[in-house]
């Protein structure tokens, strides 16, 4: 068994299309969207002018989807027809797979968060500040995906050569 | 409704093990290869299904994103006959992401050419053929969640644009927002494809042994 068979690409480019798509960022993503767009729309029904202040978790989901983006973008730069081992197709998959799973839990739970907090914001103007923090803290966690996909995109730049 | 997880899990499992003790107790177990299959399955088979894909999630996700917000366009001109032209802009946020899909059919399509079989099984064709998968099932699904994405917020801006006009606007920020899962989608799909190159002949082809 060579260490770079010819179907190693197919578990690199694997990982790519999870950071991006499947289970993954573009579901919690367009969950987090939809939920708190429709509370949003709820709650300028009946007072327009918070608004502009209330698409924080419309704007904190658009940044799940980025993170999504920047990994399969890392990721792709490094998959490649020749030299590509199998060591370093398993990391680009796991790499994929960490980013695109955590994204998907952010973008659920900034979704929820801000469905809720956005309907409470009609009736209280204080739970403003607990919303952003426990959007921050829902946020978070694809910022942790992010950052071991991106240690381990970097380990596998050292991949055993290729004969 | 105990009976559904059953099915769904039970039943899946049950089969997967017996398969595999099976192969286990008839001294078959090389039978089960993952990297053989990938070395003979077709690379023609894994560009078509991924180029299929692609405009099949993609048109999949622009047709309900279009009825959720068709549906409350209709719903809401009811009573407030003025949001019918305006809220069409929504239906075409959805429509814009099965010409995403369309696009990149017909790029990922362009690559695939017709090479005799004893000249296919080359590194750079099984390459192509991966990364076609790949790319259109990122693409498609990626489409397939912004279309409902951009449908649902679709849906309550056309609601809240009934209620008050001067909401349309600003609900519609939301909606540019959904809309871009669709563009990232497309990205990730070029750059994947960006290192394939169309199928290619080679004197020397077949870097597998298990390709007859």
């Amino acid at each position: 068994m060579s260490l770079c068979p010819p179907y190693a690409p197919f578990f690199g480019l694997g990982g790519v299309a999870s950071a991006v798509s499947l289970i993954k960022t573009s579901v919690g993503a367009a969950l987090g969207t939809a939920k708190s767009g429709i509370g949003i729309a709820g709650l300028g029904t009946f007072k327009p002018e918070l608004i502009m202040k209330s698409l924080i978790p419309v704007v904190m989901s658009g940044i799940i989807a980025v993170y999504g983006l920047v990994v399969s973008v890392l990721i792709a730069g490094g998959v490649q027809p020749k030299d590509y081992s199998l060591y370093a197709g398993f990391i680009h998959l796991g790499a994929g797979l960490a980013c695109g799973f955590t994204g998907l839990a952010a973008g659920y739970a900034i979704g929820y968060v801000g469905d809720s907090c956005v309907r409470a914001y009609v009736y209280e103007s204080k739970v403003f500040v607990s919303m952003v923090l426990i959007l921050i803290f829902a946020e978070v966690l694809g910022l942790y995906g992010l950052i071991v996909a991106l240690i381990m995109n970097s380990r596998a730049t050292e991949a055993p050569a290729c004969l | 409704m105990g009976y559904l997880s059953y099915y769904t899990y039970g039943f899946p499992s049950f089969l997967v093990v017996v398969i595999s003790l099976y192969l286990l107790f008839t001294d078959s177990g090389e039978a089960f290869n993952v990297g053989r299959f990938l070395e003979e399955t077709s690379p023609y088979a894994w560009a078509s299904t991924g180029i299929g894909l692609c405009i099949g999630f993609s048109v999949l996700g622009a047709g309900w994103g279009i009825f959720i917000t068709g549906a409350s366009i209709l719903g809401g001109g009811v009573r407030a006959p003025r949001i019918r032209t305006k809220n069409l802009i929504s239906i075409i946020f959805c429509e814009v992401v099965a010409i995403y899909g369309v696009i990149i059919g017909i790029v990922y399509s362009a690559k695939v050419a017709n090479i005799p079989e004893a000249e296919l099984y080359t590194r750079e064709n099984y390459f192509t053929g991966y990364a076609l998968f790949w790319g259109g099932l990122t693409v498609g699904l990626c489409n397939l969640l912004c279309g409902v994405c951009v449908g649902i917020t679709g849906s309550t801006a056309a609601l809240g644009d009934a209620a008050d006009p001067n909401l349309f606007v600003k609900i519609l920020i939301v909606e540019v927002f959904g809309s871009i899962m669709g563009l990232f989608g497309l990205i990730v799909g070029l750059l994947m494809t960006s290192n394939a190159d169309t199928f290619k002949g080679a004197t020397l082809a077949v870097v597998s042994p298990f390709v007859h």
